[in-house]
């Protein structure tokens, strides 16, 4: 009797697995979406969904358009890739708003889409994978404000001026100063995420203002114009930027930057889409995964060294809880 | 006086051949890639796909036909793209303000003008040449277009003008696609049965003819660039239901593709030679192009590449056709 | 043979003091936006600020000057920003991965020369519209560009290298002594050389110069070699400046050096201009934008504003240019 009992078990238990493995089929097919093919950010997402594809035996293609940033070109890519049919969408929409129609293509085409990065307005998403921008842009300035001894003249340098990354971060940065009485914000001028602009906007506001204590830029290519600026000028404050990037780290490393926000775009792409495969799997997914905000300085930028090629995704269970 | 100029009949299919001087580029092109993207994969002839190309590339001929007619005249409008954003952006703010659709369009269509004149007063009353007064429209369209959205997108956009992209006119033909083929039917009767369109070949072959014939040669000229600005309103109508937004940067730069794709089309700057049909014939040929290469997946940057091969063989194509002397 | 000879004596000569009258206008112009300037915003006339100007208008003028060789044969090229990058994103690339700045530099300068003899001869052998030939060119520049730069940026390089960029020598930014170098050798290249009154007559009427023995076809190619070899040396340049090197330098360069071109008296009719004009045009464009940061004026009008004074530039030149039918 036991022996049959067991038997049965061992069977039950045998085809549970097999079932099981037939759920998780592989070579699922994924269209990544990202917005240029300039940003260093976009690389590091794109990196981070062929690191989390690899691992999961699936396959990435990726959508750019030819023109940075441009919405009606995001558009048509997503037109075309519905008539090919993936079995998933990891998508960062080029506007956050704008891109609604699309959105709505891929819902009415039934393929399953995790949203990244920027928030998109409208649309029935698998899951969103991201960080808070507001909270970046917090501790960041809060970061900059404290090393600043709390006094002294800050300007800031702002990113593109209707992205939605943009305006979350400037409203943390602006919601630190307010527990920093005896800190002036003096100016805040759009450098539009590019380093170029950033550096002629420092060095524009450094005639204007003969006193700067510290920069807070949107993100680390305008952060590093401005030291450029600034180093030509023979003239020093204290910079922050937000990003990441092993440009960032080495600034840090070098003292030439204090921090930078952590803005994880490998992450957020391995993130995504494991998230997507999962869904395909029949794997829980949570609604929204946001990454906890934190900064890189120097005590702890031995930890981000590695270069994003290089990188491995880390096990889901390890980043996302519950 | 009766001028030599408008004594001739309008030009038949042939006189039109010669005429178009080497659109034969645009064609081949086109064939070729067809053929190669029907071959790659099963997707690209699907009639789906094909509608897809299609509604894709309404925008662009909007723009694309009256461009024709202004280079043409030997005339360029670098401000097209930055004028149809404002007129996105404008119709856009209407449709939300007052949640129907004829005032936004009016609205669009009323800045289209403003700047089509604007361009023509400059060009014909102000002799100056086209590249730079149209180089500094441009940027006071793109100009306002940012400042008066701040350069955030607007959306709200109210059912009537959403309804712009779907649905089937005369339970045919999406209404884009119709309106493409109303405006190009238009253009065609324009530029070939009119008297006017006569003027616009001669304003670009023989401009001192048609001065000497006492043809008010600046009036025309001001018209075909009125032209390039309604269109530029229409065609916002268009971008405005696709996105379903106003963004001030939505069509930045469209105005280079519009050029190129009359320019591919085999009307050529000068000279006053062209083919209205070959502007369509270049602009499904850069259509065509993106969407073939999407569906076979080839990287962003290989694409990128592939437009300025594409627009530079189609040329290359009427050089070795011996067309151009 | 009368009707076609080409008398070089009167051409670029008789150009010069139509050009001097153009180009004294401008320098009055130019000192009338200053004095302006300087009433509206005291950071204005500092030395800081009026070296940095000089500085970003050296940047604008050595890549506006091939360019005006290029349009004063009734050319265009407007490649010149896509060049950059890819001059600059190679010269990079070289620099990281040889160690030596010697050999980044000629890849920088050679990619961008050999990008103006692609140019060169799309448009004389091909025979293809300069606009179309360069536009497409920009199109591929573009998309190599990002190919071999994957979305990556490639930063830090040797302080000497770098000091070419940002660096000031007897007080002044090296950049400017380039430009003043590439002014002077200008110049002496359009009104000095033969080949230089060649290309003046070729702008002016390429069928008598052609009748009267220049060379047009070749020398086209060296106008359009000469613009992307301009190109390759302001890449060197902003890469310098910028420390660092990303696939979209130089995307929004190609229109203000256009501009820089025009407002300076250059006209696309060919013939007409000087390099000292397009200096003063670089130097006017760069100082109303520096006037608009000054005084924290939203940036979203600067393309309005541009576009205003490229406008108003050509629009004076016409009512100051008695007797041109064109």
């Amino acid at each position: 009797m036991k022996t049959l009992q067991t038997m049965t078990l061992t069977l039950a238990a045998l085809a549970a697995l097999a079932a099981a493995g037939v759920a998780r089929a592989d070579n699922e097919r994924l269209a990544v979406f990202t917005k240029n093919q300039t940003n260093p950010y976009f690389q590091a997402v794109r990196l981070g969904t062929e690191a989390a594809s690899r691992q999961m035996k699936a396959t990435v293609t990726h959508y750019v358009p030819t023109k940075p940033d441009s919405i009606p070109e995001q558009m048509s890519q997503i037109e075309d890739v519905i008539v090919k049919k993936p079995d998933a969408i990891v998508f960062i929409p080029v506007d956050y708003k704008a891109m609604a129609p699309g959105v709505q293509k891929i819902n009415t085409a039934k393929i399953p889409v995790v949203n990244v990065t920027d928030r998109s307005e409208v649309g029935a998403f698998v899951s969103f994978v991201g960080a808070s921008d507001y909270d970046l842009g917090k501790e960041t300035a809060r970061a900059l404000f404290k090393a600043m001894g709390g006094k002294g003249n800050v300007i800031g340098i702002e990113g593109v001026k209707g992205s939605l990354t943009n305006i979350d971060r400037q409203r943390g940065m602006r919601d630190a100063l307010k527990d920093f009485p005896n800190i002036k914000l003096l100016a805040s001028q759009p450098g539009n995420y590019q380093r170029l602009q950033a550096l002629q906007v420092m060095e524009n506001l450094m005639q204007s203002y003969p006193q700067i204590d510290g920069v807070f830029a949107a993100n680390d290519a305008m952060a590093s114009g401005a030291i450029e600026a600034m180093e030509a000028a023979n003239r020093k404050a204290l910079v922050v930027g937000i990003n990441g990037t092993k440009e960032a780290i080495d600034a840090i490393n070098a003292g030439k930057m204090l921090a930078t926000g952590d803005y994880n775009g490998f992450l957020q792409g391995c993130l995504g889409t494991m998230a997507a495969l999962r869904s395909l799997r029949g794997q829980p997914v949570p609604k929204e995964i946001v990454l906890p905000a934190a900064v890189i300085d120097k005590a702890n930028a031995a930890r981000h060294a590695v270069p994003v090629e290089q990188r491995s995704c880390p096990r889901w269970e390890d980043a996302v809880k519950g | 006086m009766h001028d030599a100029v408008t004594a001739a009949p309008a030009p038949n299919f042939l006189e039109r051949l010669q005429r178009a001087g080497s659109a034969g580029g645009a064609a081949i092109v086109l064939l070729v890639l067809f053929a190669v993207f029907a071959l790659a994969g099963r997707n690209f002839l699907t009639p789906g796909n094909l509608v897809n190309i299609a509604m894709q590339s309404t925008i662009l001929l909007l723009l694309a036909l009256p461009m024709t007619l202004i280079i043409l005249t030997e005339g360029l409008d670098l401000s097209m793209g930055a004028v149809l954003t404002l007129c996105n952006v404008v119709l856009a703010l209407v449709a939300v303000k007052t949640g129907a659709l004829a005032p936004a369009l009016a609205a669009a269509l009323a800045v289209g003008l403003a700047f089509g004149l604007l361009n023509g007063t400059l060009v014909a009353a102000l002799r100056i040449p086209p590249f730079v007064a149209t180089l500094g429209t441009l940027g006071v369209a793109q100009g306002l277009a940012l400042v008066v959205t701040d350069g955030q997108s607007v959306v709200g956009i109210p059912d009537a003008v959403q309804q712009m992209n779907s649905g089937l006119w005369f339970g045919l033909l999406p209404p884009p696609i119709a309106i493409a083929a109303l405006a190009y039917l238009a253009m065609h009767l324009l530029l070939y049965q009119t008297r006017f369109g006569a003027y616009v070949f001669a304003l670009g072959g023989n401009r001192e003819a048609l001065t000497l014939a006492g043809i008010h040669a600046r009036g025309n000229l001001i018209a075909v660039y009125v032209l390039g600005g309604l269109m530029a309103g229409l065609a916002a109508l268009l971008l405005t239901a696709r996105i379903n937004a106003g963004h001030p940067t939505a069509a930045i730069g469209m105005e280079f593709d519009a050029i190129a794709a009359v320019a591919v089309g085999g009307t050529s700057f000068e000279r006053g030679k062209g083919w209205l049909l070959g502007t369509v014939l270049g602009v499904l040929a850069v259509g065509v192009l993106r969407n073939g290469l999407n569906l076979m997946s080839v990287p962003s940057s290989v694409q990128v590449s592939a437009i300025g091969v594409l627009v530079i063989v189609a040329l290359l194509i009427d050089a070795f056709r011996g067309d151009r002397r | 043979m009368t009707a076609a000879s080409l008398d070089l004596n009167r051409g670029p000569l008789a150009h010069l003091s139509q050009g001097t009258r153009s180009v004294v206008y401008r320098l009055l112009a130019m000192a009338l936006i200053a004095a302006a300037m300087s009433f509206a915003s005291e950071a204005f006339l500092t030395s800081n600020n009026l070296l940095n100007v000089l500085r970003q208008a050296s940047l604008l003028f050595l890549l506006a000057s091939g360019l005006t060789l290029v349009i004063l044969t009734a050319g265009l090229d407007l490649s010149v920003g896509a060049n950059v990058a890819l001059s600059a994103c190679l010269a990079a690339t070289v620099i990281k991965g040889t160690g030596s700045v010697a050999l980044g530099v000629a890849a920088g300068l050679g990619a961008g020369s050999l990008v103006g003899l692609a140019n060169g001869l799309l448009v004389t052998l091909l025979r293809i519209p300069p606009f179309i030939a360069t536009y497409g060119m920009l199109w591929i520049l573009h998309g190599v560009t990002y190919w071999f730069m994957k979305g990556e940026t490639i930063h830090g390089f040797p302080p000497a290298f770098r000091a070419v960029g940002s660096g000031y020598w007897l007080g002044v930014p090296i950049p400017v002594y380039v430009m003043l170098l590439f002014l002077a050798a200008g110049i002496v290249f359009a009104q000095r050389t033969t080949w230089g009154q060649e290309i003046y007559a070729i702008g002016a009427n390429p069928e008598a110069a052609r009748l009267s023995g220049v060379p047009v076809r070749r020398r086209l190619v060296l106008v359009y070699v000469a613009s992307g070899a301009m190109a390759g040396l302001a890449s060197l340049i902003f890469l310098a400046r910028l420390n660092s090197a990303e696939g979209d330098i130089g995307e929004t360069l190609t229109l203000p050096a256009i501009a820089a071109v025009l407002i300076g008296g250059t006209s696309l009719f060919g013939g007409v201009g000087s390099m000292l004009g397009t200096l003063v045009g670089a130097v006017i464009l760069t100082l109303v934008l520096n006037f608009m940061n000054l005084l924290t004026i939203n940036a979203n009008w600067q393309p309005l504003v541009t576009g205003v004074i490229v406008v108003l530039a050509v629009f004076l030149d016409n009512l100051t240019r008695k007797g041109d039918s064109r």
